[in-house]
């Protein structure tokens, strides 16, 4: 392990044990095999840092602020920071100094400087409403400024269901007419890190893999990153074995809930949820919803928020009691065989789609 | 309503929602591919490691495992980015290796099969900073 970026790192404290243990827990992250720590600890050591930082833009559109809120809150003082410290953050309004035209000017020279190499990081959807009035910076529109900006980007990070979906402003009945980046630039690779909020170590393992292999990562149809997209929460999931066991919570104060048993008929919707949170948790891997007791929502998958409720079981269609006698009689083999069983039934559902109700989220 | 109308029952003999018997049966299976690993080792002096993050297997599991393999003579911690603890299991050449974060969270787990884990081993880069500091010691001394 030897490199400009070890050496960076060195200088700042940061042993090559301590690396070596940072490598080893992303690849666990990235579900790769555990040797892949030592090679991209190796590669990642060599990765050049000072004489070519990658400059990164990062646009806000139609969005909570709640990403920018999530990759700040990746605990800090961390290795991720420092990776962060490879790359020039050259443009992002919430986190920057500069306001007003100072700032406009710095994306702009920014976009000049690194024509064709930077990375653009877009969060929020763009509003094509109204000729696009709905969301504006520095007087220009949100399409206006995506398709600037894209046009010398090496490539493009949607960040969070929103960029990558439309998230929450495309819910029915989208009243600003809201888009993904993808449903706007057609030219460019664009890599979707969809979750509302996305989880920090996945900008972070993008942003390895980029320092790695000088290459974006292998992504599924959707325009994820498989390495944190590649299987669904269900499959993670601690509590899978209770699901396999065919031991279910019927609601949230009974004894299967005390018990940690499957959420599955209470709503969660982690078997046709593409997502890290079973593996890498939440606020410094304290918890995520699942251990908090609470179902998945689905929220890194499209259209989220008018899948039909998220209290409402993906088996809901169908007999309940019927698929999870199914389960519990067949095993594992006859859950995956579900999850698939209810992907279609969620396109279903998607497709007969009501409003949701205050009933329907106290089922 | 008040807050104090909801009852709120304590259940005392149920100090962790995660009792003994939520063994799920997936450790037990574990051993025989270690068993694969360590004569993999044996005949080809190659370690290999099973992150055990990756399996679906309960905090039972997890403890059901730890106890049958056991302790072994030799327990390493690493400080550095929060504890590492790799220890050696009554099986010599398995050891079992858990990394926390600063706030003491396991970030990750893993069982590896070597005769001395990588991480233990100092690197040759490092050795060479520990020499000139060494140096440095004794060009104090005079």
């Amino acid at each position: 392990m030897q490199g400009p970026l070890i050496d960076t790192l060195a200088r700042q404290g940061v042993t090559r044990r301590t690396f070596f243990k940072y490598c080893a827990t992303l690849a666990s992250l990235m579900a790769l095999p555990p040797s892949a720590g030592r090679a991209m600890a190796e590669a990642m050591a060599a990765a050049p840092t000072a004489s070519r930082r990658p400059s990164v833009i990062w646009l806000p559109f139609q969005e909570c602020t709640g990403c920018t809120e999530s990759i700040t809150r990746s605990h800090s003082p961390s290795i991720e920071g420092l990776i962060f410290d490879a790359i020039s953050l050259d443009y992002h309004e919430t986190l920057m100094a500069a306001a007003g035209h100072q700032a406009e000017e710095a994306l702009h020279h920014a976009m000049k400087e690194n024509e064709g190499k930077y990375l653009l990081i877009i969060d929020g959807s763009v509003p094509l409403g109204l000729d696009g009035a709905y969301s504006c910076i520095a007087g220009r529109t949100n399409l206006e400024a995506l398709k600037e900006a894209a046009k010398g980007a090496a490539a493009i990070v949607a960040m969070g269901s929103c960029a990558a979906f439309g998230g929450i402003p495309k819910a029915k009945p989208n009243p600003t007419g809201a888009v993904a980046v993808s449903d706007i630039i057609k030219d460019k690779p664009i890599i979707n890190i969809p979750g509302c909020p996305p989880i920090p170590v996945v900008i972070t393992g993008v942003l390895a893999h980029f320092l790695t292999f000088g290459s974006l990562p292998e992504l599924d149809k959707l325009g994820r990153p498989k390495a944190f997209y590649g299987e669904t929460i269900h499959d993670r999931c601690y509590r899978r074995p209770f699901y396999d066991q065919g031991k279910f919570a019927k609601s949230f104060d009974d004894e299967g809930a005390r018990k940690g048993w499957c959420l599955f008929e209470l709503g969660c919707k982690g078997p046709v949820t593409y997502n890290a949170c079973a593996t890498v948790k939440w606020n410094a891997g304290t918890s995520w919803p699942v251990e908090s007791g609470h179902g998945c929502l689905g929220c890194s998958e499209p259209d989220f928020w008018d899948a039909g409720g998220f209290y409402r079981a993906l088996s809901m269609p169908a007999d309940p009691l019927k698929m999870a006698a199914t389960a519990a009689a067949v095993g594992a083999a006859a859950g995956v065989a579900i999850t698939f069983a209810n992907r279609a039934k969620k396109s279903s559902a998607k497709a007969a789609h009501e409003t949701v109700t205050l009933a329907d989220l106290e089922k | 309503m008040s807050l104090e109308d909801i009852r709120v029952v304590v259940d005392a003999g149920e100090a962790s929602p995660y009792q003994a018997d939520a063994l799920s049966g997936n450790a037990p299976v574990l051993l025989r591919e270690l068993a694969e690993h360590v004569r993999h080792l044996v005949a080809a002096a190659e370690p290999t490691a099973i992150d055990l993050n990756a399996l679906p297997l309960t905090p039972a599991d997890l403890d059901w495992l730890k106890a049958t393999l056991g302790e072994g003579e030799i327990s390493v911690t690493l400080h550095s980015d929060g504890a590492s603890t790799l220890e050696e299991t009554s099986c010599p050449g398995i050891w079992w290796v858990t990394h926390h974060n600063e706030n003491g969270h396991v970030v990750s787990r893993f069982i590896e099969v070597a005769f001395v884990p990588e991480l233990v081993k100092a690197h040759p880069e490092d050795v060479k900073t520990g020499l000139e500091h060494l140096e440095s010691l004794i060009f104090d001394l005079s």
